[in-house]
């Protein structure tokens, strides 16, 4: 194997990385602050790509032009989607959310077989398949922007979480909404913004990966997975962590894909994700647990 | 050590145990034995690591250094299935039965985890007969989950009994009963001790103490504070000042600026009822923890609520402040009625709540701790209220940018304090804030809320610290499971003899 | 609910809650037995319906009775269905022989996985379990070995309708059996004090891993066989069908629907979820959307499932009949 492809492998891997951690954030967000495991975060990732690629089909317009609103749209439909069917199951226990989470990815699943067949689809753009070449490292120019594009947004919640007012009511929700709730946080409103920053995280990832690769309606449950690794890898609630933890997984799913075959590409990082769990267990997942 | 004889080896022996959580030590250093085949006691303040003790011994809990000694055998190192099953019983203060299962069953775990393969008819009269010593004898068949508070305990108790104890640990059994459940506790516990079980008990009842152990110790901030034949440690001037905490107030000078402090106060006019609670109950699932309460808060009064552990005081602080729904009754603020809103509504409606526990944010600053507590309008002068918690206290300036987790017990609760102030508040609850704290810094938070006090702030005040709370009001309500059952002002509480009674449970 | 007698109801002796089970396994016999009831399709309906009973109990023990709410159903039931079919295929063993061997390997698996999954607790043992289905679908999608993602041809004669009838009824009768014993003894008491509190239950002498690990082992055993059988009738297994996430989702979705932790849960759960899917079998992306909103309802509404439902109504009707059972206040 020649240098020039192992060094485009590394670094497709690393900003590869950098849009599996986006999609990841979403994830650790949900999980840290509302203590909900969401099985239906792949879903809502996919759904970020169908609605790019009906918007585009609509008004034409560039999927990375239309992100924000994309991102827009997911929280305006997550956040009531929260209050509706999570919000009442407070205090019932953790497993009845997550089992709720559960039947809306089979119900968003179907829902996306109905409208959008099982075909695979792909948000064809120009720069889909345009590379990118330093000297003779190459890579796709859509890794880049989408690197580019997602550690921008990680930057954005990393100050939204850590500098703005609703960060610190959310920190404190995270770390004890009674307390929060005695200092006037309102924390269901806290978790329902939650839920959608979650949300809005995941589409926007998913319009990135449409853009690079390709997805279908039960593309979700190998990102759901992926991202699970990174947040374990990365530590829960911990943003940097989560970016660190999305690059190293990405370069292993590389490695992994360029040595054993692009199969393997998923399987490194599951095998990876049970190692971590089985040697490190809770403890990386939070306090309370 | 080891030549003193099988007759003298105790049931159970700590040597050197220590407990930290994080930065927290909640049991250092702890060397302590108690004889076998006799009922011994562990009394102690709140927070004094009695229940980690529990833990530490029973296997829930690994120790940080140290080790548990049980009948001479090192068992720091077993998990706590196989303590149990060396005969190490315990119970859980708050009662933590199987909820789905039916009291019959929830007895018979024990059975059959030890001895899977005894006779039906075995299994049977072994439960019955502990049913029937418990008094639950026609609870069997009933969903643990159905069973009230009491009964819980009771249950707490037989599920440990199925071990068939060496040594058994009974964590608070008797908080919340009444006196006659009380009689019955007693005549249990000593039926239990039928000369080779040994029993240890961790108490705040302190009349379940004196009539069935033989030796007490006394716990303080995890340490030992004193050990010895019961009766002699329950005359002990300091063991009593550290349960009234009275132990700084022992120079006659500074008790005579209390009482002059108190007929000040008292010289006060009726003032507007500013919090006003009428027929409240509530409670934690099937367990009433408050009966009943009706009390008033005046604009600008200083109120305290006072009673021993268990007496319903922190709940009544929580239903006040919105965290827990009241069962029944009502509440007015501000002459509106509150009963049904949460936590941060009544917030915003200018009744702050500094929480047992201080519960500051661990990964937050200092200044985030005290920001967050700035909504709306006030976000505007930050700095400026800031500047007055600052002014309050200044060494949580110096401190602005430490985490919430780098700071002393005493800085903490200053934190809190100052988080509960900082939204101008029109009502404070200040629950229970010198728990846990050395008595020259308890003396520094008392100031400070005196000054709030002569500043006219109105505040409810829930403080096990008797002298310092009622120098601190005008007027009182003292809670005994759950009732109000001495109320007045300041000044003529303090003389009441009954008082002290309610702490110690002198009387009968 | 249950008979009270002086020995009291967890003493009652397992055979009296051996009828009901017993009559559900006459109940298919004698349908199946008397002429002309039951058509092909019947037949097939039936199969399936024994199957995933046998299945859902074997998920209500792990998840209802022992708190081990797993979404990896779908490794041991491929286990299961590679392990027949290499068995048949390399020692021409007969299939009741494959099919212990499909249990066996379910079983050693469970075993074999249980020190990494079991470090973690509650939610975070459905995440593992998950993820570990999920790899064990991508292995064998990937690497050479059982016939890759193409899978393996079973090189035995096609078991007739009827001789799979009776094949799935065996194993319905072997997973009533198992069930009811562990629901009816003292071990279904240690288990569910696992399930309910595992601090406490330690506290009392229990072994927790000890116990989680056996009922992952029954649990798996099923599964494994309930594999081997739908191998055996397929006459094929590949990666995509045997490992895939529907087997875990569907068995799920029948004890949460019928009732998570009672003891008919599973049954009812597989008659509601399979009587669903036939009744929309001509559109089956609105099946699951269907039993997706289903499930969601019931967790919503209704925790204890369609049996707590029942059992919940039949209660409040008996107590306004014949007064509250439960005991005064002292």
């Amino acid at each position: 194997m020649s240098f020039e492809i192992i060094a485009s492998n590394l670094l497709s891997g690393v900003l590869w990385g950098g849009i599996l951690a986006l999609i990841a954030l979403g994830l650790s967000i949900v999980l840290g602050v509302m203590r909900l495991i969401n099985l239906a975060h792949g879903e809502i990732m996919v759904a970020g790509a169908y609605c790019a690629l009906v918007i585009g089909s609509l008004t034409g317009l560039d999927p990375l032009i239309a992100l924000p609103l994309i991102a827009a749209i997911m929280v305006v439909v997550a956040v009531p989607l929260q209050q509706l069917l999570l919000a009442p199951l407070a205090g019932k226990g953790a497993e009845a959310p997550m089992m709720t989470t559960f039947a809306v990815s089979l119900i968003l699943q179907n829902l996306f077989l109905v409208g959008f067949s099982a075909d695979t689809r792909s948000i064809g753009q120009g720069y889909s398949t345009q590379p990118f070449s330093i000297g003779p490292i190459s890579v796709p120019l859509i890794y880049v922007l989408g690197f580019v594009i997602s550690v921008g947004i990680i930057g954005a919640v990393y100050l939204l979480v850590n500098r703005s007012a609703f960060g610190r009511d959310l920190r404190a929700s995270a770390l004890d909404p009674v307390a929060a709730a005695s200092v006037g946080v309102n924390v269901r409103r806290v978790h329902a913004l939650t839920f959608g920053l979650g949300a809005a995280c995941a589409a926007t990832g998913g319009v990135l990966v449409g853009i690079a690769l390709s997805f279908t309606p039960t593309t979700g449950a190998a990102y759901l997975l992926t991202s699970f690794a990174i947040v374990v890898l990365g530590g829960m609630g911990s943003i940097f962590g989560t970016l660190v933890a999305g690059i190293v997984l990405g370069v292993i799913q590389s490695i992994g894909a360029l040595v054993l075959g692009d199969g393997f590409r998923d399987l490194v990082g599951l095998v990876l994700f049970l190692a971590v769990l089985a040697v490190r267990p809770a403890g990386l997942f939070g306090r309370r647990t | 050590m080891k030549s003193d004889g099988q007759k003298n080896v105790p049931a159970i022996e700590t040597r050197g145990l220590t407990k930290r959580y994080g930065g927290l030590v909640a049991v250092e250093d702890l060397s302590i034995s108690f004889p076998k085949g006799e009922i011994s006691g562990v009394i102690g303040p709140n927070g004094a690591g009695k229940s980690t003790l529990i833990g530490l011994i029973g296997g829930a809990l690994a120790p940080s250094a140290g080790e548990v000694i049980y009948y001479g055998e090192d068992i720091s190192k077993l998990p706590a299935p196989e303590r149990a099953r060396l005969g190490i019983g315990r119970t859980y203060q708050l009662p933590r039965p199987f909820l789905d299962m039916s009291v019959r069953e929830n007895l018979q775990v024990a059975l059959f985890s030890k001895s899977p393969l005894m006779s039906r008819r075995e299994a049977a009269a072994r439960t019955n007969q502990v049913l029937e010593q418990t008094g639950l004898a026609g609870a069997g068949n009933i969903a643990a989950r159905n069973l009230p508070l009491l009964r819980r305990k009771r249950l707490e108790v037989a599920r440990a009994l199925m071990l068939d104890p060496k040594l058994l640990l009974l964590d608070e059994v008797g908080a919340g009963l009444v006196d006659h459940e009380i009689d019955e506790l007693i005549a249990l516990i000593h039926a239990l001790n039928d000369g080779t079980r040994s029993i240890l008990i961790i108490e705040h009842v302190i009349r379940v103490v004196r009539e069935c152990c033989k030796q007490l110790a006394v716990l303080n901030f995890g340490k030992k504070l004193a050990a010895g034949p019961t009766q002699e440690i329950l005359n002990d001037d300091n063991v009593a000042a550290v349960y009234l905490g009275a132990a700084h107030r022992t120079d006659p000078a500074a008790a005579g600026v209390a009482t002059l402090t108190s007929a000040r106060r008292k010289a006060k006019p009726d003032r507007a009822t500013l919090l006003q609670l009428s027929g409240v109950s509530a409670g934690y699932g099937q367990a009433r923890v408050l009966d009943n309460i009706s009390m008033r808060v005046g604009e600008g009064e200083v109120v305290a609520v006072l009673g021993s552990n268990g007496a319903g005081k922190t709940t009544l602080a929580n239903v006040i402040a919105g965290s827990l729904a009241p069962s029944a009754g009502k509440l007015e603020f501000g002459g509106e009625d509150v009963t049904r809103l949460s936590g941060d509504k009544l917030f915003s409606r200018g009744l702050a709540h500094c929480m047992e526990g201080r519960r500051i944010f661990p990964e937050l600053t200092v200044e985030e701790n005290l920001k967050i507590a700035l909504r709306g309008d006030a976000r505007r002068q930050t700095a400026q209220r800031l500047e007055e918690i600052y002014t309050l206290f200044p060494v949580l300036a110096e401190r602005r940018n430490s985490m919430g987790t780098a700071l002393s017990g005493g800085q903490l609760q200053m934190l809190a304090i100052g988080r509960a102030l900082i939204s101008k508040p029109r009502l404070v609850i200040f629950d229970e804030i010198s728990l846990g704290l050395a008595p020259v810094v308890m003396d520094q938070l008392y100031a400070a809320l005196a000054n709030l006090r002569d500043s006219g702030l109105t505040m409810l005040v829930i403080e096990q610290d008797v002298e310092r709370a009622l120098e601190l009001a005008d007027g009182a309500y003292v809670l005994k499971q759950g009732r109000i059952v001495l109320s007045g002002d300041a000044a003529s509480l303090s003389r009441n003899p009954s008082l002290r009674d309610i702490y110690l449970g002198e009387k009968s | 609910m249950m008979q009270e007698n002086s020995l009291g109801r967890s003493m009652a002796h397992p055979l009296t809650g051996s009828v009901a089970p017993a009559l559900i396994v006459a109940v298919f016999a004698a349908a199946f037995m008397t002429p002309g009831l039951l058509g092909n399709y019947e037949v097939e309906i039936a199969y399936r319906l024994m199957l995933y009973i046998c299945l859902a109990e074997a998920w209500n023990l792990l998840a209802g009775y022992g708190g081990l709410v797993s979404l990896g159903s779908a490794a041991f039931v491929g286990v299961g269905a590679y392990a027949f079919t290499s068995a048949l295929n390399a020692f021409g063993v007969p299939p009741i022989v494959g099919l212990l061997l499909a249990g066996l390997a379910g079983g050693v698996f469970a075993v074999l996985v249980s020190p990494a999954v079991f470090r973690m607790r509650g939610l975070y043992f459905t995440v593992g379990t998950l993820a570990l289905g999920e790899a064990l679908r991508l292995f064998m999608v990937n690497v050479p070995w059982f016939g890759g993602s193409r899978g393996l041809f079973l090189d035995a004669d096609f078991p007739s309708r009827e001789a799979l009838f009776w094949w799935a009824l065996g194993l319905l009768a072997l997973s009533q059996f198992l069930i009811t014993v562990y629901t009816r003894t003292r071990l279904s008491i240690i288990l569910r004090s696992v399930r309910d509190d595992e601090d406490a239950a330690a506290q009392l002498g229990v072994r927790i891993y000890r116990v989680k690990l056996v009922a992952f082992v029954v649990a798996s055993m099923l599964m494994g066989m309930g594999g081997g059988l739908q191998a055996y009738k397929l006459g094929a297994v590949e990666p995509y069908g045997m490992f895939g996430l529907p087997w875990s989702i569907d068995i799920l979705s029948m004890v949460v629907i019928g009732g998570l932790g009672l003891r008919y849960g599973a049954l009812v759960g597989a008659f509601f979820v399979i009587t669903l899917a036939e009744l929309l079998a001509d559109y089956p992306e609105a099946h699951i959307v269907v039993t997706g909103l289903v499930l969601a309802l019931v967790v919503r509404f209704a925790p204890r499932g369609v049996c707590g439902l029942v059992i919940d109504n039949w209660k409040r009707r008996r107590s306004e009949t014949r007064g509250s059972e439960r005991e005064v206040q002292p």
